[in-house]
């Protein structure tokens, strides 16, 4: 077998291949699961306090896709740290928390409040948000605004911090140097695009939110491209994200420079997904002869 | 209401198809485990090599302890991909799932109602009153006669129709009785028209679904005290009062309206 083990931002974790934040829950509800292939979880987007989410329809297939909009729909840091840090304390795998809010003093107030709580192994930081303060422009859009939330949750934490990274820029690079500078221990790269799709019976988006992220094999090649462009920007790792469905597309971002993958919409296709995922990367180091996943080749030429 | 327990995701052949009515057809896969398991008002979510990138969710028609049956329309891409095929193709079920009508035993009467599609959960409903010691009348609604679903196991059963070609002329809800203990699945319009008069029955709702298992927020039932829950955990079925049907959207073309 080979070494599976990879190192990223803060913590050693056992394999490559880390559940995505909004398409895992908490880590409680999914049946099926291979837990002994799973390398982490990030869990569901939470705020300082409850969110309803919006109103349905909340999603849509698209071609090779879904639009999703959630809304963020969540108990609160309280209920999380009530009732799902008490499970995962007891997992024998990483539980990132996937952090959000208003204002970068909500997304530094929610870090404080789960620092230290026993099954929280660190922060996934989801700039996607849109800033309340600042009329509701996107933090993740303005290298200020996500340096300046990356900060106030290093301020009030000594556990790894990740950045969720949008691709709704011009430049990722900008925003990934913006948020390592800031004190960032790995980027998560990326999120969904947004989209929107049309009810031809009703003359209407099909999402009552009108926009949806968009997430599947549809973003694949354009997830792969960012989060080779976001590592080749910084020194610290990359974990890519979007459209992965099989080990083929993980180990894709792998060799574009990523340290790590997270898998999203293929766990509603495939509750084994990860699993499977998991074991074709293996498969495919013993196939090359890799002793170790460190010793796969990275496609970063850098000037 | 009642929770199935353990999920299974098998391989599963078709094994049967027969057309039901016009356009309508009972699809049977070979699926032991969830066959031995499942409960009504319960699904199935489907999915299959080159289908859609998500699965399709479906009631659960019947069993016979090796094969369950879904009966479908091809009213998109997904249930024509599933229509085309032949016995022996395969399919991935993943089930059962979410919670069924959870009847116990106790009340004498039940009064089962369905419109279109929502035949879907109605025999295994009627099957588990009956051994229940319950009474059942069901209360099976459609357009017109060709489209009406007539399989039915040895109930009481009354028919209706939009334009009075079989049975009672006028939907379903116009045509039931009143029972201890009343069951429904068809159109959201016409659950929320089974709440108004009925608050405590126990309807089965259709939202779109991501994933089915409970991950995604995908399926959101807009609650009367606020708020959503998830139609595929803690629904499909649910107390009528329960749902502020307002907002459940309406306009999801799957169940032929009663
Ligand atoms: C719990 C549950 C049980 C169901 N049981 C049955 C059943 O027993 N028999 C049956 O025929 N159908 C059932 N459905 C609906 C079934 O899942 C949809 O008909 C199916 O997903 C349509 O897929 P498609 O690819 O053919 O349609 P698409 O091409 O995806 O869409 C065609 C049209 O169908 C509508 N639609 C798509 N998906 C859904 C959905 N999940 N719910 C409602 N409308 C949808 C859309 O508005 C669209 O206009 C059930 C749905 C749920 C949530
Ligand atoms: C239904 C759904 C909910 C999501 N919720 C969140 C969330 O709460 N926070 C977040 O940072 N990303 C969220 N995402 C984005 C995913 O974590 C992931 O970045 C994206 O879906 C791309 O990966 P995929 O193509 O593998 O799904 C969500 C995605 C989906 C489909
Ligand atoms: S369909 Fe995903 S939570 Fe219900």
């Amino acid at each position: 077998m080979s070494d599976m083990a990879v190192a990223v931002g803060g913590v050693k974790l056992r394999g490559p291949v880390l559940a995505a934040s909004g398409t895992f829950g908490y880590g409680t509800e999914l049946p099926v699961l291979e837990r002994r292939a799973l390398a982490g979880m990030v869990s569901k987007g939470i705020f300082l306090r409850p969110r309803e989410g919006t109103a349905p329809p909340r999603i849509s297939e698209t071609p090779s896709g879904m639009l999703n909009a959630i809304g963020l729909q969540g108990p609160g840091v309280d209920v999380l740290i009530r009732d799902y840090a008490p499970k995962w304390a007891e997992w024998d795998f990483p539980v990132f928390v996937n952090i959000n809010g208003e204002s970068a003093l909500e997304y530094g107030e929610v870090a404080a409040r789960l620092d230290g709580v026993p099954g929280v192994a660190g922060f996934e930081i989801n700039i996607s948000c849109p800033n309340v303060e600042q009329g509701g422009l996107y933090f993740g859009n303005d290298p200020r605004a996500a340096a300046a939330v990356t900060e106030a949750v290093r301020k009030r934490t000594s556990l790894p911090v990740w950045v969720k990274l949008t691709p709704m820029v011009s430049d990722i690079g900008v925003i990934a140097r913006a948020v390592e500078a800031a004190g960032a221990d790995a980027l998560c790269a990326i999120n969904t695009f947004v989209g929107m799709s049309i009810d031809l019976n009703a003359y209407q988006p099909r999402l009552s939110f009108r926009t949806g992220g968009l997430s599947g094999p549809a973003i694949r090649p354009l997830a792969v491209h960012l989060a080779h462009q976001a590592a080749l920007a910084v020194r610290i790792p990359v974990i890519g994200i979007g459209g992965i469905m099989r080990a083929e597309d993980a180990l894709e971002f792998l060799v574009a420079g990523c340290a790590a993958v997270q898998v999203g919409t293929a766990t509603f296709v495939n509750p084994r997904a990860i699993a499977e995922v998991h074991d074709g990367i293996a498969a495919f180091l013993e196939a090359k002869r890799f002793t170790s996943l460190t010793d796969l080749p990275r496609y970063l030429p850098r000037d | 209401m009642t929770n199935g327990g353990q999920v299974f995701l098998l391989d599963s052949p078709i094994t049967a198809k027969r057309e039901v009515a016009r356009d309508m057809f009972v699809l049977a896969v070979r699926a032991p485990e969830i066959a031995a398991s499942v409960r009504a008002g319960q699904f199935v979510n489907i999915g299959w090599f080159s289908g859609p990138l998500l699965r399709r969710p479906f009631s659960v028609y019947r069993e016979d302890g090796e094969n369950i049956e879904i009966i479908l329309k091809a009213v998109g891409e997904g249930t024509s991909q599933l229509l085309a095929m032949k016995p022996g193709d395969r399919l991935s079920c993943l089930g059962p799932l979410g919670h069924g009508f959870g009847l116990e035993a106790g009340p004498r009467r039940a009064v089962l109602i369905s419109g279109g599609l929502g035949v879907a959960p109605m025999p295994l409903a009627a099957g588990e009153a009956t051994k229940l010691g319950i009474h059942v009348t069901w209360v099976h609604g459609a357009r017109s006669s060709d489209e009406l679903c007539t399989e039915s196991q040895g109930h009481e059963v009354v028919w209706a129709t939009d334009d009075g070609s079989k049975g009672f002329a006028g939907t379903a809800v116009a045509a039931a009785p009143d029972a201890d203990v009343v069951l429904a699945c068809g159109p959201n319009r016409m659950l929320a028209a089974v709440a108004d008069r009925w608050p405590e029955a126990r309807v089965a709702v259709e939202t779109y679904m991501g994933c089915g298992t409970g991950v995604c927020l995908g399926c959101a039932v807009p609650l009367k005290r606020g708020g959503y829950d998830r139609a595929c955990k803690e629904g499909p079925v649910y107390r009528a009062a329960d749902i502020d049907w307002p907002s459940l959207p309406s306009h999801l073309p799957y169940a032929v309206t009663a």
